[in-house]
């Protein structure tokens, strides 16, 4: 059901200002979300109604992304085409502000030193004597070495569980969860009760993580966006239990929070692209999830 | 009688046809010179069309801006939404903009307005190390474009928005929001003048 909801995404200014929060945890790896939602959880559970229950238990699963943090590498194509296209707009451009002003100091040096110089004529000039714009730009130039920017690949680039893994790349979130007599990894997923929008459903499934205790998540619209279908083996399948139906609703990252304490082996958490999905999730389950996930 | 009948009908008759001697149709007395013979002509006014199309109502002279009716919010359909991109290089913005609103078009997704804020400028004033003076290091222009979706479908919104998310470029901040009464007026200047002489009235 629709509902009016306020968002606000930012992105960090500089690739360098992302990489910082390697070491520590603190919000500039992410954008900042923040988003208030009218209450319509209200309106929507009036229309419960007694239906016939149906045989497929429904579960809504969350998809959360972590948004690329620093802008994506690019081809030597890319890379040529950019200092081409930035040499020309040099070129083309006219003189700044700050580009008259050195010219004008050096037109006004050279005159001082011919030994013709009439200091009266220039009045206006007295106080930018004390400051040239050579000694700004020096300066500045001087803050821009001294300035290091983290690396754009971090320490912890294999490790899957790392949040700080592939910083130009979009992350998605897998955990392990034992179905029948084995583990399998899937979207963090619960069943939907009585009462409850399937959104509702999914943003439960997100904060009954264990390890996920601490992740802000935006949900980006009130529809799923995927539907997986699962029909239990024959030998299981009951008169009211033909299998699940799991639907999928789409999910942005704005926080971590802080990392958990102790590493349990149980709270099995992934962040992976979905290049690299197909190694752990299973295939029909890869085919519907694929569909709508974007990028690669 | 029937003599008398004929007589009168051959009366009737004979008046009939005197009348009928002057033509009825009047052919166009020369009155003056400077008539012109073909409108007199069978074929005249043939290629005349613009009489055939409806009437169209008189254009106001000058069109006051109207605020366009802001859409209710439906059970599959979100209410009017602007999509706010903000930033401090203008070509990026503005390129950002035109990708949303040529998204837009492609996605059906139909585009009421498509519009300009005013440009905030922030001056930067940095501490110096040496000594409390302030200097200005520099000028930070923040662009505002906004572009406002009709009834953007709750099916596919959130593929919208993900696209949005991916292809948002450095520096640039985006902001989704409803559209109300208040976002339009903030648009127009204020006037002050006008707002003196009306506290003078009511005062």
């Amino acid at each position: 059901m629709a509902a009016p909801c306020r968002r606000m995404a930012g992105r960090s200014l500089l690739q360098f200002l992302s990489s910082f929060s390697r070491t520590s945890v603190s919000n500039s790896g992410f954008r900042q979300f923040s988003s208030t939602s009218v209450c319509w959880g209200s309106r929507q559970a009036q229309h419960v109604e007694e239906r016939a229950s149906s045989p497929w238990t429904l579960m809504a699963a969350v998809c959360l992304q972590r948004l690329p943090v620093i802008s994506a590498e690019s081809n030597p194509i890319e890379q040529q085409f950019r200092d081409m296209m930035i040499q020309m707009e040099l070129e083309k451009s006219m003189l700044s502000d700050h580009e008259l002003r050195l010219l004008d100091d050096a037109e006004r040096m050279r005159r001082m030193q011919a030994g013709e110089y009439d200091s009266d004529e220039e009045e206006d000039r007295r106080d930018q004597d004390i400051v040239l714009a050579q000694d700004l730009e020096d300066s500045w130039e001087q803050k821009l070495k001294n300035f290091q920017p983290a690396a754009r690949v971090s320490d912890s680039e294999g490790d899957p569980g790392s949040l700080q893994r592939r910083l130009s790349d979009s992350l998605l979130l897998l955990v392990e969860r034992p179905v029948g007599r084995e583990k399998l990894w899937m979207l963090p997923q619960t069943e939907w009760q009585r009462g409850e929008t399937l959104r509702e459903t999914a943003e439960r499934a997100l904060s009954s993580l264990p390890a996920a205790s601490g992740f802000k998540a935006t949900f980006l619209g009130n529809t799923p966006c995927g539907v997986y279908k699962y029909k239990l083996p024959r030998a299981a399948r009951t008169e009211s239990s033909l299998g699940t139906k799991v639907f999928f609703f789409k999910a942005v990252l704005s926080d971590a929070g802080a990392p958990p304490a102790t590493e349990s082996p149980e709270s099995s958490l992934l962040w992976v692209t979905k290049s690299e999905l197909q190694r752990y999730v299973k295939p029909a389950y890869l085919m519907k999830v694929e569909r709508f996930l974007l990028g690669f | 009688m029937q003599v008398s009948a004929t007589q009168q009908a051959f009366v009737l008759n004979q008046a009939l046809t005197t009348c009928r001697a002057t033509p009825s149709i009047q052919h166009p007395v020369w009155a003056s010179v400077n008539e012109r013979q073909y409108k007199s002509m069978p074929t005249h006014g043939i290629g005349r069309w613009r009489h055939l199309l409806p009437k169209d109502p008189p254009k106001k002279k000058r069109d006051r801006q109207q605020m366009k009716e802001i859409v209710v919010e439906t059970e599959t359909t979100y209410a009017t939404l602007n999509i706010n991109v903000s930033g401090y290089d203008m070509t990026v913005v503005e390129h950002f903009s035109q990708h949303i609103h040529n998204l837009c078009n492609r996605l059906g997704i139909k585009v009421l307005d498509c519009y300009a804020l005013q440009t905030k400028t922030t001056e930067v004033w940095l501490m110096q190390e040496q000594g409390t003076k302030m200097s200005v290091d520099s000028f930070l222009k923040t662009h505002n474009r906004v572009v406002q979706l009709r009834s953007l479908s709750a099916t596919v919104c959130p593929i919208f928005l993900e696209v949005l998310l991916k292809n948002q470029p450095e520096g640039v901040q985006l902001c989704v929001q409803e559209h109300t009464e208040v976002d339009y007026k903030a648009r127009f200047k204020g006037r002050p003048e006008l707002e003196g002489l009306k506290a003078k009235i009511t005062y």
